[in-house]
């Protein structure tokens, strides 16, 4: 007791509260800078926004599944219910009189489905996500095929729903302002709700959260929820950009995901993260991409820098909170 | 033998250790005693080169040692035995015991003939009896704890120290460990045994020095000592203070149950349990590993529900399906292992009070950090929790605090039954006291308590009641006035001593 009263705090940089806290801040700004200087076109409020706009897909799933990594599971089948409901979207759109709204409500509530099977699936029968979650990735492309064969669909109206990936306000593309939106909500969740709270506890000790009456079978469900519906709503962000839909569209974006979620820092093993960290690792990752592409760098030779800086900060991120 | 002789050893302005002196005969066995952070651990290290002092001398037979070199320590014949194994689990107990000193011959090529005659004649030697080809990891823990001893022989310790040897050892384990530390001083090699169970220290040291803010206070004969004495000389003051409020004779007879089970079974684990904690009550449960007991508290609690029989608090029926029926009936648990069942310890001592009382500081699913804050803050004033930081990480605190909090979770919410499972394991005795103390506050408010605990000096001081459970079924009952520890032990080991 009394030596850990009496001992003097630890002064070294790489020790302290705020570079653990803050260190991704820093490396988005060094590594912005650094392209910056290269370029000063990076700088351009165009480009800013265009980076931006580029993640936005990627980010608002990162920021739900966040919820699911935190608990110390994945969900390895959003880049499949993207194209599911990118593809139903523009079945109903095409085929019926409905408003985009009502679209919109559809598809998510599809994606919060296909969550909710994998919730269920893995909280109440106590099965690992990694293998459930494969597994509904290969049912829902097969389900989306069947809808809608590969072939390209065109979607060209209504209007409204076109606006959803590609409006603008005040110069800012919609995705972008759905993006924040779903950063600010995923935070005051994460944050401020017993459902949050509940998330961290299960990720960091599932047993001790179980003994303490967490709802852990509950929340663990909820995630896959979450993340589903997030999901659903990237994969008609992407269809009305893009104004196409397809069965393969999304194929691999579960990948880029749960890279944005870790480069961000938020652990593989649960209980130790935050929605902010996979905006951020989102955003960094969407910086070298666009700085890359300024610098006209080969596609080959991006994939490697971009994967040399996922392993290059989550080594980072591990050596300043490393267990002293 | 081994004599040391005023080590100091100063950590900026605080002295860990301050003139520490100590000799050891060949064939003693010494206690060494002292609560957290009294200066037991940088003696320890100091003798095993893991810490330089700033003065002082240690002499082995008479000859000075550099200190401050772990090599130069264990081939002076120092050997240490941790708390934590040291053992690579999934080696034979052949190997584990030469590792790094096996015998070779040419090009580097192991002589296992010689390996083995060389370790069994050791083995012979110190009776010490275990089967050289068996897997680490499938050993019973004391046995564990004799390859050990096995390996330090083995690379010619004379000195033994020994951190807190029986932690995770039953009642019957420790006897048999005992019998190992016997044999060892026949062949007159000094144990410097290390451990915050007084009873122990009586059944198996010597002499004793007792540490207390990094100075020696006491050395002593054992015989001379009684367990209260030595307790008021590691912490100043006494263990177990008389309650304040002396009840009446027959207060509990006429007292309410407060948490009653009938006819309680779980197969495989226990068997029709009947059982009655009243209102003010404290109840131990005690036995021997494997009696039940944890499982029993578990069914209780919800976390694994019994499948036969009826469970009824403050007089009313109730199903316990999982531990949230338990919680919303006011019941709480600390289980035996902090770290895998109780604590989430990479998070702050608040979210660990808060835990089990979402409800009670969120409206409408949302957290009010206000009321967090203010049921934390409550909790680390009355239990006295150091330091008093409800943003500090619970992994930073030391065996009591955490413990503590884990208390503190349940008092935080106006819980009237507690359930706990062996709450001072591994903490020291100053932190044991004031949960000896808080568990009777409590019940003298009115809570009901039901404690399993295998620490003999445990059962037969705290509670009011002692149970006592054999192979899954209630085997006696005692009252404190009554219970004896011959009685005791002798009903826990009934009908099972043939196959320990």
């Amino acid at each position: 007791m009394s030596e850990l009263a009496t001992r003097p705090p630890r002064r070294r940089l790489f020790d302290s509260q705020v570079l653990q806290d803050y260190g991704l801040v820093l490396i988005v700004f060094v590594v912005f800078a650094g392209f910056a200087i290269a370029k000063p076109a990076m700088l351009k409020l165009d480009n800013i926004t265009g980076i931006l706009s580029a993640v936005a897909i990627i980010g608002i799933m990162a920021v739900l599944s966040t919820f699911v990594i935190l608990t110390g599971g994945i969900d390895l089948s959003v880049g499949a219910i993207m194209g599911l409901t990118g593809l139903l979207a523009q079945g109903i759109l095409t085929k019926s009189n409905v408003t985009a709204l009502t679209a919109l409500a559809l598809g998510c509530a599809i994606g919060a489905l296909v969550g909710l099977a994998n919730g269920i699936i893995i909280a109440r029968f106590d099965l690992p996500a990694i293998v459930v979650t494969l597994g509904s990735l290969s049912i829902v492309r097969g389900i989306a095929l069947l809808i809608g064969n590969a072939a390209q669909r065109a979607v060209s109206q209504p209007a409204a729903y076109l606006r959803i990936g590609g409006g603008k306000f005040l110069g800012i593309p919609a995705p972008v302002y759905i993006f924040l939106a779903i950063a600010l909500i995923g935070w005051l969740i994460q944050g401020r709700t017993r459902f949050g709270f509940s998330v961290f506890a299960i990720g960091e000790n599932e047993r001790a959260a179980r003994l303490c009456g967490v709802p852990v079978v509950r929340t663990k469900t909820l995630v896959y929820v979450l993340s589903g519906l997030g999901a659903g709503l990237a994969g008609m962000v992407l269809s009305s950009e893009t104004h196409t839909a397809t069965a393969v569209y999304g194929t691999g974006y579960e990948l880029n995901v749960i890279a944005a979620v870790v480069v961000g820092g938020t652990s593989l093993f649960g209980g130790r993260g935050s929605v902010l960290r996979s905006v951020l690792g989102a955003v960094l990752i969407g910086i070298i991409n666009d700085g890359l592409n300024v610098l006209n760098v080969p596609i080959a030779e991006q994939l490697i820098a971009e994967g040399l800086v996922i392993v290059l900060a989550i080594a980072f991120d591990q050596y300043v909170r490393r267990e002293r | 033998m081994l004599e040391a002789t005023g080590l100091s050893k100063r950590y900026g302005a605080v002295h860990a250790l301050a003139d520490a002196s100590l000799s050891m005969r060949p064939g003693e066995v010494h206690a060494l005693l002292g609560t957290n952070g009294a200066g037991k651990s940088t003696f320890v290290k100091i003798l095993t080169g893991a810490v330089t002092p700033d003065h002082g001398t240690v002499l082995i037979d008479g000859v000075a040692q550099a200190l401050g070199d772990p090599r130069k320590a264990l081939a002076a014949g120092i050997a240490c035995i941790y708390q934590e194994s040291n053992l690579v689990p999934a080696l034979s107990v052949l190997d584990n015991v030469s590792l790094g000193a096996q015998p070779v011959k040419s090009f580097g090529q192991l002589d296992r003939k010689t390996q083995r005659a060389q370790v069994s004649a050791l083995l012979e030697h110190h009776r010490i009896y275990l089967d050289l080809d068996a897997s680490v990891q499938s050993l019973p823990t004391v046995q564990q704890k004799q390859v050990e001893i096995a390996k330090a022989l083995a690379r010619d310790a004379r000195v033994i120290l020994m951190d807190e040897p029986t932690a995770w050892l039953s009642q019957v384990e420790v006897q048999s460990l005992f019998g190992s530390i016997r044999e060892l001083t026949k062949n007159g090699i000094c144990v410097l045994y290390i451990s915050h169970v007084l009873d122990e220290v009586f059944s198996i040291a010597d002499n004793l020095t007792v540490i207390r803010d990094g100075r020696v206070v006491l050395t002593s004969k054992v015989s001379t000592m009684t367990a209260a004495s030595l307790a008021q000389a590691m912490l100043g003051r006494e263990l177990l203070a008389e309650s304040a409020t002396q009840r009446e004779v027959g207060y509990l007879e006429s007292a309410p149950a407060a948490l009653e089970c009938r006819h309680l079974s779980q197969p495989g684990s226990f068997d029709d349990i009947n059982l009655v904690v009243r209102k003010g009550e404290i109840v131990c449960i005690t036995g021997l590993i494997g009696a039940g007991r944890s499982e029993l508290l578990q069914a209780l609690f919800g976390a694994t529900p019994a499948s036969t029989g009826e469970i009824l608090v403050h007089g009313k029926p109730m199903r316990m399906r999982r531990p949230n029926d338990a919680i919303i009936a006011r019941l709480g648990f600390v289980p035996e292992d902090r770290r895998d069942d109780g604590l989430m310890m990479s998070h702050t001592i608040r979210d660990n009070l808060i835990a089990a009382h979402l409800g009670q500081v969120s409206r409408g699913g949302i957290i009010s950090r206000r009321s967090a804050r203010a049921l934390a803050t409550r909790v680390v004033s009355t239990l006295g929790i150091v330091p008093a930081r409800i943003d500090m990480v619970v992994r930073r605190l030391s065996g009591g605090n955490q413990q503590k909090v884990l208390m503190g979770r349940w008092l935080a919410g106006g819980t009237d039954i507690l359930l706990l499972d062996e709450p001072t394991v591994g903490i020291d005795v100053g932190a044991k006291a004031e949960i000896y103390h808080r568990l009777r506050a409590l019940a003298e408010d009115g809570a009901a308590i039901l404690v399993i605990s295998s620490d003999m000096e445990e059962a037969l001081t705290l509670p009011d009641r002692i149970v006592v459970m054999s192979l899954g079924r209630i085997v006696a009952e005692f009252d404190k006035a009554t219970a004896t520890q011959d009685a005791v032990l002798e009903a826990a080991s009934a009908g099972v001593s043939g196959n320990v």
